[in-house]
C-alpha cells in the first residue's frame, strides 16, 4: 500500500543534481573565499560552478544522458520535468551573465567582495528551486533563498544612501509579502489537507463537485499566494519597490534580479496555480482566479508602460518596463488556467521568460557599461551621441531595444508572438489586444532611447571599455537576435514541458 | 525567390562600403540591384499572365504554423514590378539629389532595406511573414523620413509617422491572429477557401476592424492620415518612393488581397467604402489649398490612396479592375512627380509654387517627364490615367447594391480635385511667366530626369497600348483581387455614353476651379478647420494627456512612503477577500464553538491580546520588545497545550534569543516618537482592523469544516516503520522532509551572510564619506 | 478553543499590520515579529488543534495510534519559526545599519530615490 523504504535511488537524488552542484559549489566557496584575496578568482570559480551547473542542465533539458530519471524526487517535494530544466538553463544563464557583467562594474566602484559572487549563486539556487517545487513548503523555503541574497546584494552599495533606503524598503515590503504567502500556504493547507501540488489538484477537484465553501478557501489561498509571488514578480499593485530598487541597487545587480526574481516568480506561480490549483468553476469554464489574474495584467501593462514613457534615467526606465513584462507574461499565467490551454500558455510563459533574460539583462549590461563610477550617468542626456563614441554599444543597446518593443526577428517578438497565442487560444482576446497595444506604447520610450543614441549629438563621458561586460554584451546580443531569428531552438525547448495534471 | 527578397537586405548591408570605396559611381552601381529584381521579376510575367502561380515555403516556427512562405500571382507581381522599378529610378535620382551628403552610403542602405521589405510584404504567403516584413517597413521608413535628423520637425514627422504606423501594425498583428485562429491557417493562399468560416465565426467583426486599422493607418486614410503630410518633411527621393507608389500602398495592397477572404460583407462595404471616400474628399478638399508642391502632392496622395480603398470597397469585379489599374496609374504619375518636385526644388531652391513660373524653358527634359504625369493625373487621353478614371466612373455607375448616384457624385468631386492639383503642380511652375527663385534655374543631372521620363513614358505606352501590353495579366490580378476570374478589356474609346461626359465633366470642372482659384480661396478657407482640429489635434493632445497621466500615476503610486506601499497591499489584498467572501461564501456554516475552552486557555488568550495592544500604546521600546516576548512566550505555550512540545522548545528558545537581539540592536536607536497625526493612526487602525476581521472570519470559516489531513495518517504509519524514529515531527523534518530542511537551514545560512556583511563594511566605508 | 485563537489571531494581524504602517523603523519590525507569530499560529489553527497527545510513537509501538496532534502543520512551523528568526535578525541589523547612515528612524525621511526627476 505504501511504497519501500526509500534509498538513495529512491530519493532520485541525481535529478536534482544542478541545484545541488549549485549550492554546494557557492557553499564551499564560501569557505575559501576567507583565504581568496584576489577577487578576480573568486568570480572566476563562481562562474566555473554555474558553468558546470549548467551543462549538467542542459543535458538534462536534452535528453543526452540519463543522470535521475525525470519525475519526482525526495518523496515528492522536488519535481525533475521539462518545466525544472528549462527555469534552470535560464535560471543559470542570467546567473553567468550576471557575474560576467558584475566583475569590472564593482572593481571600479569599488565594491568588490567576495559574498557578491556567492549570494549570486544563491539566489540563482532559489530561483532554480522555486521552478521545481512540488510542493507549497518548498515554495515559500526556495522563496526565502532566492530573496534574502536579493535584500543583500540590492543594498551592497554601502554607504550610499538610495541604495541603503532603498534595499530596506524591498526587504521590509518583502518580509511582509512573504507573511501573504505563508497565510495564502495555510489557508490551502487547512482546505486541502496537504502541501503536496499532486494531491491538492485532487483535492481541489473533487471538493469543488461538492464543498462550495471549501472551495473558495482554497481560493483565497491561492489569492494571499498571488500577493507573495505577484510581489516578487513586480506585479501591480504590488510593484512599489521595483523602481526604487532598480534604481537603489548597483546596475549588475539590477541586471540580475531583473531577471532571475521573474524566472523563479513566475515559475512558482505556473507550478502553484497551473499545477495544483486549476480549480473549475461551473460548467468545466476557465479555472476561478482567471478573472483576477487578468485584471493584475491589465494593470500591470497599463502602469507600466504609461509610467516608463516620462521616466529620464535609464535604470527607472527598465524598472518600470520591467514592470510592463510582468504584465505581459501574467498573460501566458491567466490564460493557463483555462482548461486545455494550461501547458500552452507554460511553455510561451517560459520562451518570453528566456528571451526576456537575454534582453533586458543585455540593456541593463549596456547601462552598466556606460555608468560612472559615482553610480551617475544613467539618464537619457548621457547616451546622447553614443552612436559615434561607441557604436557597437549603440548597436547592441538597439537590438535590446527593439527586441524590448517585440520588432519581429528578435527574441522579444517571439515571446510576444507566444504569450498572445495562447491568450487567443484561452479566449482572452481583450487582454490579448490589450497587451499588443501596452506595445505599441511601449515603442515610445524604447525607440526615444536609439533615437536619443543615434540621432542626438552629445559629449557625455563613457567609461573606457570593459573586456569581461563585453563579453556578457555579446552572448546576450547574439541570444537576443539568434532566439529571434531561429526560433525553433526555443521551440524544441519547451515543447514537453507540461504543468497541467488535470486537462 | 528567397535570395530575391534577401538580397535586398544583403546589399543594404554593404552599401556603405560601397558607397566608401566608389563614391561617385555608387549609385549607377547599387542601381543593379533593383533592375536585376525587376529583370528577375519579369522574366515570371507570361508564366502568371497565363494563370500560373509560384510559390516557395521555408519552415521557421514549425510548432505555431510559421513559416518563410512566399508566393507570386498577378497582384503580388504588380507590386513588386512596381516597387523595384521605381526603386532603381529612386536609387539613381538619390545618387544625384543627396550627391553631397556626407551620410549618403547609409542613404543607400535604408532604402535597400526598406525595398525588400516592401518586396517580403508583397510576396508573403504567411500571415506572420507578411507582419514582420511590414514592421521592417515601418522602421525602415522611420529611419528614411529621419534621414535628416539635424532638424527638429524632420524628427518629429518621423516620430509621428512610427508611432501611427507602428501602432497600426500592432493592431494589423491581432487582427492576423484572430484570422489565423479562426480559419485554422496562417497561409495567405488558403484563406479565400475558408471564405465562410471566417465570415460567419465570432471574430470577424473584431479581426476586421483591427486588420483594417492596421491598413488604415500605413495606408493615411481618415482619421489616421495627418502623418504623411509631416512626413514630406523626408529627403525628397524617399518622399518619391514611400509615400507614393510603394509603404502607403502597403496597406491597399493588404486590404486587395484579403478582399477574397474578408470582402464582400456589409461591414465591409460601409466601413471600407466610407472611409476610402470620406479621405478621398477631405484629402482632395485640402490639396489645392496648399502652395508647397510637395504638400499638394502629399494631399493628392491620401485623396488617391482613398480612391483606391474605397473602391475596393465597393469589390465588384469592375471596381477592382479600376482600383488595380489606377494603383498603377497612380504609381507612375505620383512617383514621376514627386521627383520633378524634388527636382525643382533642388534646382530652384524653392518649391512654393507661388515662386516659380516657365521652368519649361530651362529644365526642358523634367518639365516632359512632368507633363505627361501631370496628363495622366488629370486623366486625359490618351494617358493611361484617362482609361483609369473611365473604369473608376463606370464601377461607381455599375455599383447597384450601394446607392451608384452618391458614389459617382463623390468619385466626381476627387477627380475635379484631382485636376485642379494636377493643374497646380505643373501649370504654374512650368508656364506663364519667369519668377524670381532662391537660386538660378538650369535642368537637373541626367539621373534626376530620367526618372520622370521614363515613367511618363510608361504612362504613355500603356495608355496607347493598354489592351496589348496590360490585358492577360491584368485579368490575374484583378482575378487575385476578386477572388474569382474576370476578364479585362481595356481601351481609350468606349463610345459616347456618361462616363464621357462625366470625363469631359471632371475636367472642365477642374479646369475653372485652377483659373479661379484665387478667387475661391478665401470663401472656402472657413471651411478648412479640418486641418488644424482634425485628428492631428487629437494625436498632441492624445499624447500629452498620456504623459500628465504618467506623471500623475507615478506621482501617485510612488510617493516613497512605505506604508502606503502596504497600505495598497493590503486594501487590494481586503477587496478581493471581501469580494470572494460576499458572493461565495455561506456564512450559515460558521460555528462558534467555546464550550471546550478551560479557564486556563481563556486566560492565555487574554494575555496574548493584552501584550499586543501593549505594543502599540506604549512610548517605551524595551515595553514594546517584553511585550512581543510575552506574545512569542503565549504562543510557545499554547503549542505545550496542544500536543507540539518540539515547536514549544524552538519557540522558547528562538523567542529569547529574538528578545536578546532586539533588545541589543535596539537600545541604540531613538525613542518611540509619534511621528504620525491622531487621524492616520485612526485610518491605519480601521484598515488593521478590518483585515484582522477578515482573517477571523477566515478561521472561523476553516474550523467549521472538518479537515482530512491527506498526509499525516501516512507519517503517523510510517515514521517508526521506515525512518526509526519515534517523534513523527521530527521524522519528517530531517527524513521525509529533509530537502526542505536543508533549504531551509541554506536560508537561515544566506541571512547569516547578509548580517555579516552589513556589520562588517561599517569601516571601510566609513573612511570613504 | 478555535473560535478564541480566531480571535486571537485576527487581533495579531490587525496589531501587526498597525505597527508596519507606522513611521518608525523600531514599530516596523516588532510589527513583522507580531505578524510571523500571528501566521504561525494560524497554520497551527488550521490544522486543528488535539489537546495534550503529542505525535509521539509509544517505546514499544509501530505507529501513532488513538488521537494525536497533527505532525505535518508542526514540521511547517517549525521551518516558519526559523526562517522568521533569519529574518527577524536580518532585519534588525539593516535597520540599525540605516539608522546609523540616514540619521533617523522615520521612514518618511527615507524617500530620497523616489523623488521624480524633470
Amino acid at each position: 500500500m505504501f511504497p519501500a523504504p526509500p534509498t538513495f535511488e529512491d530519493l532520485n537524488v541525481w535529478a536534482a543534481l544542478p541545484v545541488i552542484i549549485l549550492s554546494l559549489w557557492a557553499s564551499v566557496l564560501l569557505v575559501a573565499d576567507r583565504f581568496i584575496n584576489n577577487k578576480f578568482y573568486v568570480a572566476a570559480y563562481s562562474l566555473l560552478g554555474v558553468g558546470i551547473s549548467l551543462v549538467i542542465a542542459l543535458f538534462q533539458a536534452g535528453d543526452l544522458f540519463d543522470i535521475g530519471e525525470s519525475g519526482t524526487a525526495f518523496e515528492g517535494m522536488f519535481m525533475a520535468d521539462q518545466f525544472t530544466y528549462v527555469v534552470n538553463i535560464v535560471a543559470l544563464i542570467s546567473a553567468a551573465i550576471g557575474i560576467l557583467i558584475s566583475y569590472e562594474y564593482l572593481e571600479r566602484t569599488k565594491l568588490d567582495r567576495g559574498e557578491y559572487y556567492i549570494l549570486l549563486m544563491f539566489s540563482a539556487a532559489g530561483a532554480m528551486l522555486m521552478g521545481s517545487s512540488n510542493n507549497l513548503s518548498m515554495i515559500f523555503i526556495s522563496l526565502e533563498l532566492l530573496s534574502i541574497p536579493l535584500y543583500i546584494l540590492s543594498g551592497i552599495r554601502r554607504p550610499q544612501e538610495e541604495s541603503e533606503e532603498s534595499a530596506m524598503k524591498y526587504f521590509l515590503l518583502g518580509a511582509f509579502s512573504s507573511s501573504f504567502l505563508v497565510y495564502g500556504i495555510a489557508l490551502v493547507f487547512g482546505a486541502a489537507g496537504s502541501l503536496d501540488l499532486g494531491e491538492i489538484v485532487v483535492v481541489a477537484q473533487t471538493i469543488s463537485e461538492q464543498e462550495a465553501t471549501q472551495r473558495y478557501l482554497l481560493l483565497i489561498g491561492a489569492g494571499l499566494i498571488t500577493v507573495g509571488l505577484g510581489f516578487k514578480v513586480a506585479a501591480v499593485p504590488f510593484h512599489m519597490w521595483t523602481p526604487d530598487v532598480y534604481q537603489g541597487a548597483p546596475t549588475p545587480v539590477t541586471a540580475y534580479m531583473s531577471s532571475v526574481a521573474k524566472v523563479g516568480g513566475f515559475a512558482a506561480f505556473l507550478r502553484v496555480l497551473v499545477t495544483g490549483l486549476p480549480i473549475i468553476a461551473e460548467g468545466g469554464d476557465a479555472a476561478v482566479w482567471v478573472d483576477t489574474l487578468q485584471i493584475l495584467a491589465a494593470l500591470t501593462l497599463l502602469l507600466g508602460n504609461l509610467v516608463a514613457i516620462m521616466q529620464y534615467d535609464l535604470k527607472r526606465l527598465l524598472a518600470y518596463s520591467s514592470i510592463a513584462h510582468a504584465g505581459y507574461i501574467l498573460i501566458a499565467l491567466a490564460a493557463g488556467g483555462v482548461p486545455g490551454v494550461g501547458d500552452s500558455a507554460a511553455q510561451a510563459a517560459l520562451v518570453y521568460l528566456a528571451a526576456y533574460a537575454f534582453t533586458n539583462i543585455g540593456a541593463f549590461a549596456v547601462v552598466a557599461a556606460i555608468e560612472k563610477d559615482d553610480s551617475t550617468g544613467t539618464t537619457m542626456d548621457d547616451i546622447k551621441g553614443l552612436a559615434v563614441k561607441r557604436p557597437w554599444l549603440a548597436g547592441a543597446m538597439s537590438v535590446f531595444m527593439f527586441s524590448l518593443t517585440g520588432i519581429p526577428l528578435t527574441a522579444g517578438f517571439i515571446g510576444k508572438f507566444w504569450v498572445f497565442r495562447a491568450a487567443m487560444d484561452a479566449g482572452l482576446e481583450p487582454l490579448a489586444v490589450l497587451g499588443v497595444l501596452t506595445s505599441a506604447i511601449s515603442a515610445f520610450y524604447y525607440v526615444r532611447v536609439v533615437w536619443n543614441m543615434y540621432f542626438e549629438t552629445g559629449d557625455a563621458v563613457v567609461p573606457e571599455r570593459q573586456q569581461y561586460l563585453t563579453s556578457g554584451l555579446v552572448i546576450t546580443a547574439a541570444g537576443t537576435l539568434i532566439l529571434g531569428l531561429l526560433p525553433f531552438i526555443l521551440e524544441n525547448l519547451v515543447r514537453d514541458a507540461s504543468l497541467a495534471i488535470l486537462r | 525567390m528567397l535570395y530575391a527578397v534577401v538580397s535586398g537586405f544583403g546589399a543594404a548591408l554593404v552599401a556603405p562600403l560601397i558607397h566608401q570605396s566608389v563614391r561617385r559611381w555608387s549609385g549607377w552601381l547599387l542601381v543593379l540591384l533593383p533592375l536585376a529584381l525587376f529583370g528577375y521579376f519579369a522574366s515570371h510575367m507570361e508564366q502568371i499572365s497565363d494563370g500560373e502561380k509560384i510559390a516557395f515555403a521555408y519552415t521557421w516556427v514549425p510548432s505555431l504554423d510559421v513559416e518563410l512562405a512566399f508566393m507570386l500571382d498577378g497582384l503580388s507581381l504588380l507590386f513588386v514590378l512596381l516597387v523595384s522599378g521605381i526603386g532603381a529610378l529612386i536609387v539613381l535620382y538619390g545618387s544625384a539629389y543627396l550627391a553631397d551628403h556626407p551620410q549618403l552610403g547609409r542613404f543607400y542602405a535604408y532604402l535597400l532595406m526598406f525595398m525588400a521589405s516592401m518586396l517580403g510584404v508583397a510576396l508573403a504567403d504567411n500571415l506572420i511573414t507578411l507582419f514582420i516584413f511590414w514592421e521592417l517597413t515601418s522602421i525602415s521608413s522611420y529611419l528614411l523620413i529621419a534621414f535628416k535628423h539635424d532638424y527638429e520637425s524632420s524628427r518629429e514627422a518621423a516620430k509621428k509617422a512610427l508611432i501611427v504606423t507602428g501602432a497600426g501594425g500592432l493592431a494589423l498583428l491581432a487582427g492576423l491572429i484572430l484570422v489565423g485562429i479562426e480559419a485554422d491557417t496562417w497561409t495567405i493562399s488558403e484563406l479565400a477557401s475558408r471564405k465562410d468560416v471566417i465570415q460567419e465565426g465570432g471574430l470577424y467583426l473584431p479581426a476586421l476592424l483591427l486588420i483594417l486599422v492596421g491598413c488604415f493607418a500605413k495606408s493615411a486614410q481618415f482619421p489616421f492620415h495627418f502623418w504623411l503630410p509631416y512626413a514630406m518633411e523626408a529627403p525628397t527621393p524617399v518622399s518619391a518612393y514611400l509615400h507614393s507608389a510603394t509603404m502607403v500602398k502597403a496597406g491597399v495592397y493588404l486590404l486587395a488581397r484579403l478582399h477574397p477572404s474578408l470582402g464582400g460583407t456589409d461591414e465591409w462595404h460601409a466601413i471600407v467604402t466610407g472611409v476610402g471616400g470620406l479621405t478621398m474628399l477631405i484629402a482632395g478638399f485640402i490639396a489645392w489649398q496648399h502652395t508647397d508642391l510637395k504638400k499638394i502632392l502629399a494631399y493628392t496622395t491620401i485623396s488617391a490612396l482613398g480612391i483606391l480603398v474605397f473602391l475596393l470597397g465597393i469589390g465588384t469585379g469592375l471596381a477592382v479592375k479600376g482600383a488595380m489599374i489606377f494603383l498603377l496609374v497612380h504609381s507612375l504619375y505620383k512617383g514621376a512627380l514627386f521627383m520633378v518636385a524634388g527636382s525643382i526644388d533642388h534646382e530652384t531652391g524653392t518649391r512654393d509654387i507661388a515662386q516659380l513660373g516657365d521652368l519649361a524653358k530651362s529644365m526642358p527634359f523634367t518639365a516632359v517627364g512632368a507633363g505627361l504625369a501631370a496628363l495622366s493625373m488629370a486623366g486625359l487621353p490618351p494617358l493611361l490615367g484617362f482609361i483609369g478614371k473611365e473604369i473608376i466612373y463606370e464601377a461607381t455607375q455599375e455599383a447597384h447594391d450601394l446607392l451608384p448616384l452618391v458614389l459617382t457624385a463623390a468619385a466626381l468631386l476627387a477627380n475635379i480635385f484631382n485636376v485642379a492639383a494636377a493643374a497646380m503642380v505643373t501649370l504654374k511652375p512650368f508656364t506663364g511667366q519667369a519668377a524670381h527663385t532662391p537660386k538660378h534655374p538650369h535642368e537637373a543631372p541626367l539621373a534626376m530626369w530620367i526618372g520622370p521620363v521614363v515613367l511618363g513614358g510608361f504612362t504613355l505606352a500603356f495608355g496607347v497600348a493598354s489592351n496589348l501590353l496590360l490585358k492577360d495579366f491584368f485579368a490575374q490580378t484583378v482575378a487575385a483581387v476578386y477572388g474569382k476570374p474576370y476578364e479585362v478589356k481595356l481601351g481609350l474609346w468606349h463610345g459616347l455614353n456618361t462616363t464621357l461626359v462625366l470625363s469631359v465633366v471632371t475636367l472642365v470642372a477642374g479646369g475653372l476651379l485652377y483659373a479661379y482659384l484665387r478667387q475661391i480661396l478665401p470663401i472656402v478657407k472657413p471651411l478648412n478647420v479640418g486641418e488644424k482640429l482634425g485628428p492631428d489635434r487629437l494625436y498632441d493632445i492624445g499624447f500629452e494627456g498620456i504623459l500628465d497621466f504618467a506623471s500623475l500615476t507615478e506621482r501617485f503610486f510612488q510617493n516613497g512612503h512605505l506604508r502606503y506601499y502596504l497600505m495598497t497591499i493590503i486594501f487590494t489584498l481586503s477587496s478581493l477577500l471581501i469580494l470572494t467572501m460576499t458572493t461565495q461564501i455561506d456564512f450559515d456554516s460558521i460555528q462558534l464553538n467555546v464550550d471546550d475552552v478551560l479557564l486556563h486557555e481563556y486566560l492565555l488568550a487574554g494575555l496574548m491580546i493584552a501584550a499586543a495592544i501593549t505594543i502599540t500604546m506604549t512610548s517605551s521600546r524595551l515595553m514594546a520588545v517584553a511585550a512581543l516576548g510575552v506574545v512569542g512566550y503565549s504562543v510557545a505555550l499554547l503549542y505545550v497545550f496542544y500536543g507540539a512540545p518540539d515547536l514549544a522548545m524552538t519557540q522558547f528558545s528562538i523567542e529569547t534569543l529574538s528578545v536578546v537581539v532586539l533588545v541589543l540592536v535596539l537600545y541604540r536607536l531613538p525613542k518611540f516618537k509619534d511621528f504620525s497625526t491622531p487621524r492616520s493612526r485612526a485610518r491605519d487602525g480601521i484598515i488593521a482592523v478590518m483585515f484582522g476581521g477578515l482573517v477571523t472570519t477566515l478561521i472561523l470559516i476553516i474550523t467549521s469544516e472538518p479537515l482530512q489531513s491527506r498526509l499525516s495518517p501516512y507519517f503517523a504509519e510510517n515514521s517508526y516503520v521506515l525512518a526509526k524514529g519515534h517523534n513523527v515531527v521530527n521524522v519528517i523534518l530531517v527524513d521525509f522532509r529533509g530537502f526542505d530542511t536543508m533549504g531551509e537551514i541554506t536560508v537561515l545560512g544566506v541571512a547569516a551572510i547578509g548580517i555579516f556583511a552589513l556589520l562588517k563594511l561599517r569601516p571601510s566605508s566609513r573612511k570613504e564619506e | 478553543m478555535e473560535t478564541v485563537l480566531a480571535f486571537v489571531i485576527g487581533i495579531l494581524f490587525a496589531v501587526g499590520i498597525y505597527l508596519m504602517m507606522r513611521r518608525s523603523l523600531v514599530k516596523l519590525i516588532i510589527g513583522l515579529g507580531v505578524l510571523g507569530h500571528a501566521a504561525n499560529l494560524l497554520i497551527f489553527t488550521v490544522g486543528r488543534l488535539t489537546r495534550g497527545e503529542p505525535p509521539l510513537i509509544g517505546k514499544h509501538e509501530e505507529v501513532l495510534s488513538g488521537t494525536f496532534a497533527d505532525p505535518l502543520p508542526q514540521a511547517l512551523i517549525l521551518t516558519a519559526i526559523v526562517i522568521g528568526f533569519g529574518v527577524q535578525v536580518f532585519a534588525a541589523v539593516l535597520i540599525k545599519s540605516a539608522y546609523r547612515i540616514v540619521g533617523t528612524d522615520d521612514l518618511d525621511e527615507m524617500k530620497s530615490t523616489d523623488e521624480t526627476q524633470p
